[in-house]
């Protein structure tokens, strides 16, 4: 099973070179890939093409500042899985991409894989995120009558008593 | 704001939830009303959770003061508590997984029947006592809020579980849980654990029933 990923990451790395900013391995299942936002939707669609992972199990947001690193930035990973390859079934491949704190924007992967279309949402609702071709982005679960930042990111103070 | 009366038994005062002791007989002691005291943070509280009414005690004018007055004699009063406290119909309202040891106390092993807690079964409108279980998210609080308000009067609320009292494992950090049910609510009988035992629960159980015996009627 880890050949299969790792010849997923070598593929990469050739046809996207440049774009391909971070690649984070585990040898027994879990391989991360921080791509450039502009190349994010070409990524996408050749993982899907080519290596038969036809859904997104996951779309989280991480807020970097008050990480280690203090990135001033929100990174959206897509966890992504295969039903069609079963060898695939129990690898964890992550895409993600890294967004300005300030204004962040990337495209919606919609066209790629539909099932993102709630994850996204619930993004756009935690970390303000907003995904640009997104059919219906509006919040999710939070009320109706919210009006504070939203509540994942590291500057929201929680009301408490 | 009434003219404080002694109680029908004074040896009793409330010092906590849970702690009673014994006072001096030569001073007269009268006791604490909990639906008295003002539930914190009242106005923030509605701006924050859109909540129409909090809880707010009417002072009765005219004739009803005098049928306040007369309901408070001491012998009729304690007929009418005697007789809610021995027959108390809980409505439950189960947000997280305190309505396990809910269900345990109504085993027959506790078998609070005994003491007239019935099982939680009747419709809101035919409840005395409001159990709150688990935590509640400030979507949760306006519908709370409704149950309570469609409960007829006289009518008592316990708030069951660390969640339900101060928010618990939620407490400090969190976007959407309220803290502690006593900013919507007036809340009579605190059942601290996360999740309580069922005795601790059943010891609260016998404490409202002192509660609704020992106090005023509305």
């Amino acid at each position: 099973m880890s050949e299969n990923v790792l010849t997923v990451v070598t593929e990469l790395e050739n046809k996207f070179g440049k774009a391909l900013l971070e690649k984070a391995v585990d040898t027994r299942k879990l391989v991360k890939i921080v791509v450039e936002v502009d190349s994010l939707v070409a990524v996408a669609r050749f993982l899907r093409d080519n290596y038969g992972l036809d859904h997104v199990k996951a779309v989280t947001g991480v807020d970097l500042s008050r990480l280690l690193k203090k990135e001033d930035k929100i990174e959206v990973i897509y966890h992504l899985g295969s039903y069609t390859r079963p060898e695939l079934a129990t690898a964890d491949i992550a895409l993600s991409t890294k967004l300005d704190r300030k204004s962040p924007r990337m495209p919606s992967l919609m066209d790629v894989w539909p099932s993102v279309e709630f994850h996204e949402r619930e993004v756009y609702e935690m970390f303000g995120v907003v995904f640009e071709g997104h059919p219906d982005l509006r919040r999710l679960l939070l009320p109706e009558y919210w009006n504070d930042i939203p509540p994942m990111l590291k500057d929201y103070e929680p009301p408490g008593r | 704001m009434y003219p404080q009366t002694r109680t029908f038994f004074p040896g009793y005062i409330k010092t906590g939830i849970f702690g009673y002791r014994f006072a001096d007989s030569k001073n007269i002691v009268s006791m604490v009303e909990e639906n008295e005291v003002p539930p914190r943070k009242v106005d923030e509280t509605i701006a924050r959770y859109g909540v129409e009414k909090v809880h707010r005690v009417e002072t009765p004018r005219g004739v009803e003061y005098f049928l306040y007055r007369f309901r408070n004699f001491r012998l009729i009063r304690y007929l009418l508590n005697w007789g809610r406290m021995a027959s108390l119909f809980p409505a439950h309202i189960t947000t997280a997984c305190c309505s396990v040891e809910f269900a345990a106390t109504h085993s027959p092993r506790y078998d609070p029947e005994r003491f007239g807690w019935l099982p939680a079964t009747g419709s809101l409108r035919q409840s005395d006592v409001l159990v709150v279980e688990g935590t509640v998210t400030s979507k949760m609080a306006q519908r709370l809020r409704l149950v309570y308000d469609q409960m007829p009067e006289p009518k008592w609320v316990m708030a069951m579980g660390a969640c339900a009292i101060s928010g618990g494992l939620y407490a400090k950090d969190s976007y959407n849980v309220i803290q502690g049910i006593d900013d919507i609510l007036p809340v009579d009988v605190y059942v601290p654990g996360c999740p309580p035992n069922p005795s601790t629960f059943f010891q609260a159980i016998l404490l409202l029933r002192e509660k609704i015996l020992y106090g005023r009627v509305a």
